[in-house]
């Protein structure tokens, strides 16, 4: 599907060498890829999708050319992140999540007008640019405030403004909603929709999965450094579609009950949360009908509440492969 | 405007932003106030009280007049450099300068300039209370050499921080040196007496320390009294200054480099 790739990586590897110990210093080394292959569309909304250490911002680094790889190809726009860095980077765009990375004690407009200069925007561009980027990021009117003062929010806002000073092809995001509130991460990823029907490729890294059902074209899932999965949402979903989930909650369950859940035939697996004074139950099954069926006889005598089967969701499919998984599964597009 | 051009024009603008944001910096931090203007008299204080004693050597005074200053211009100056790169890492901002289209060290020489405009500030307070407080002057300025020396001075204090700042970029630990070298520098350079009256094999060492001839071409500048090798001193301190921007330019490629493969340049 993607002949000619926005962004492109061959068997990417990258390992940190740190040391340990005060009087017999020792090496250790921590490999963070293991040979990742990607290939993302121009125009696409890519995201990836990985628990903390997966190696999700080490990708993100190598392609913004923040970080070199041990071994393997970046190639972002047909720029080698490596060694075309000076060319790459008046390209490309790219926000870290999280309050750090501006100087809070200059205003916004201060900001984007210094981090304008250092992409080398031309004054008479940036003197258009900044102010639409602020009419358009909802910062206009609090632009001559300092960045102290603003929400965790606006703050996030003013670090998109930022990338999109030198109006990026390829506009890498890590994690940017991490910390914000539900109203304002709604209003962000809004934004980057916008910004991928715009045209431009917008490659993002995220925790949740709600936030990458709702907005990316395609996914992966990484995890110890390697992508375990890679597709379109609902075809990520598919890699579970065998599967039901039953939930139900009950209130003071003995914990030997499970293991009657867990012996019935079709069930993958059985997780129990607990939920104010009562406890939710949820059941990974092949056939949700028999486990339903059978409740009654395996919790005789305990109060059952809130009996339910669904379809599995994104979330559902990220668990698996993250915590069963051990090798690649490739979803169809 | 051909391309060159156009390349040149937009590193300088970025450079000037650099220089513009380390001002605008050290305006609204009240820790810069310190270093151009409370230490400085501190040490002009001391430094005026012992030199004004009797018995004291009277072209000895100049040390105290221009010797809070001096040690004011230093440490703003240096700190721009070290400290300045080690704020950029707590802001988290040091990644985001890294890696746009404008070298390191472009947006390091605009910082730094601006920590040696800001600098400068720190004679005015100490020349003041010398004048105010002790009736201290500068018993014979040769206004025209003191302002070359001045000039000679502020290319070895840009040329040092330009060149230790990559340092601190690529080794977090290095900021710890951060002190050490801020004083050893007051000591070894001159700046509150002569380096003649240091042992000999410090009296070695700075002599491979660019400032220490500049700082003693400035106060033969303020004294009648001679010998003074001014051509001589300038000579040494712009050699010496340029011998370090040899090693900046070996620095910068080498901190390129490295930071990218450690990726140190984040805080964690």
């Amino acid at each position: 599907m993607t002949t000619n790739p926005a962004i492109e990586a061959r068997q990417l590897r990258k390992t940190y060498t740190t040391t340990r110990g005060v009087f017999r210093r020792e090496r250790v080394e921590r490999a963070a890829l293991r040979g990742v292959d990607l290939k993302i569309a121009k125009g696409e909304l890519f995201g990836l999708l990985g628990p903390n250490g997966a190696g999700k911002t080490t990708m993100v680094k190598i392609f913004t050319t923040l970080l070199l790889p041990a071994s393997g190809t970046a190639l972002v726009l047909g720029l080698d992140a490596v060694k075309d860095q000076w060319a790459l980077r008046k390209r490309i765009g790219f926000v870290f999540g999280g309050e750090r990375g501006l100087y809070w004690r200059l205003s916004g407009l201060d900001n984007l007008r210094y981090f304008a200069d250092l992409y080398r925007v031309p004054p008479e561009v940036s003197r258009r640019r900044i102010p639409e980027l602020l009419e358009r990021l909802d910062l206009a009117g609090r632009e001559k405030d300092r960045v102290e003062l603003y929400s965790r929010g606006m703050k996030q806002r003013l670090h998109l403004a930022r990338g999109l000073l030198n109006d990026p092809e390829v506009l890498f995001l890590d994690e940017p909603t991490i910390g914000l509130d539900p109203v304002g991460a709604r209003e962000l990823r809004v934004i980057v929709r916008e910004l991928a029907d715009a045209g431009k490729t917008v490659f993002l890294t995220t925790h949740y999965m709600f936030e990458a059902d709702a907005i990316c074209d395609r996914l992966a899932v990484i995890r110890d450094g390697v992508i375990v999965a890679e597709g379109t949402p609902s075809s990520i979903k598919t890699l579970v579609h065998d599967q039901g989930i039953v939930e139900f909650e009950v209130v003071g369950m003995p914990v030997e009950r499970l293991a009657g859940l867990r012996s019935l035939p079709g069930v993958r697996s059985v997780a129990i949360s607990e939920h104010e004074l009562a406890q939710v139950v949820t059941v990974h099954c092949a056939r949700p009908a028999d486990v339903m069926t059978r409740l009654g006889v395996i919790l005789d005598g305990i109060k059952l509440e809130k009996v339910s089967s669904r379809e599995p969701t994104l979330e559902d499919a990220y668990v698996q492969l993250i915590g069963e998984n051990p090798t690649n599964s490739e979803a169809s597009p | 405007m051909g391309t060159p051009g156009v390349a040149v024009t937009g590193l300088a603008r970025a450079a000037f932003s650099a220089f513009r944001v380390s001002i605008r910096l050290r305006v609204i931090s009240p820790w810069a106030y310190l270093n151009w203007l409370v230490f400085p008299v501190l040490f002009a204080a001391v430094g005026l009280y012992v030199l004004s004693s009797p018995g004291a050597a009277s072209s000895h005074v100049v040390y105290g007049v221009l010797g809070g200053g001096l040690i004011g211009y230093w440490s703003v100056a240096y700190l721009e450099g070290g400290n300045g790169i080690q704020e950029e890492r707590w802001n988290g901002t040091l990644e985001q300068i890294f890696a746009t289209p404008t070298p390191l060290w472009v947006i390091l020489l605009g910082k730094i300039c601006g920590g040696l405009l800001f600098g400068l500030l720190a004679f005015l307070p100490t020349a003041a209370f010398a004048y105010v407080g002790f009736h201290a002057v500068l018993p014979a300025l040769d206004g025209g050499r003191f302002v070359i020396s001045l000039g000679v001075l502020t290319l070895s204090f840009f040329c040092i921080a330009l060149t230790l700042t990559p340092l601190f970029a690529l080794w977090r630990w290095a900021f710890s040196m951060l002190n050490g070298f801020e004083l050893g520098v007051y000591v070894l350079c001159g700046f509150m007496f002569p380096v003649a009256v240091l042992a000999p094999w410090a009296q070695g060492v700075a002599g491979f320390l660019a400032p220490t001839w500049a700082v003693r071409a400035l106060y033969a500048s303020t004294l009648a009294e001679g010998p003074h090798n001014f051509a001589t001193w300038w000579l040494a301190t712009i050699g010496l200054s340029l011998a370090y921007l040899a090693g900046a330019y070996f620095l910068y490629a080498l901190v390129e480099r490295r930071a990218r493969m450690s990726g140190q340049l984040a805080l964690a």
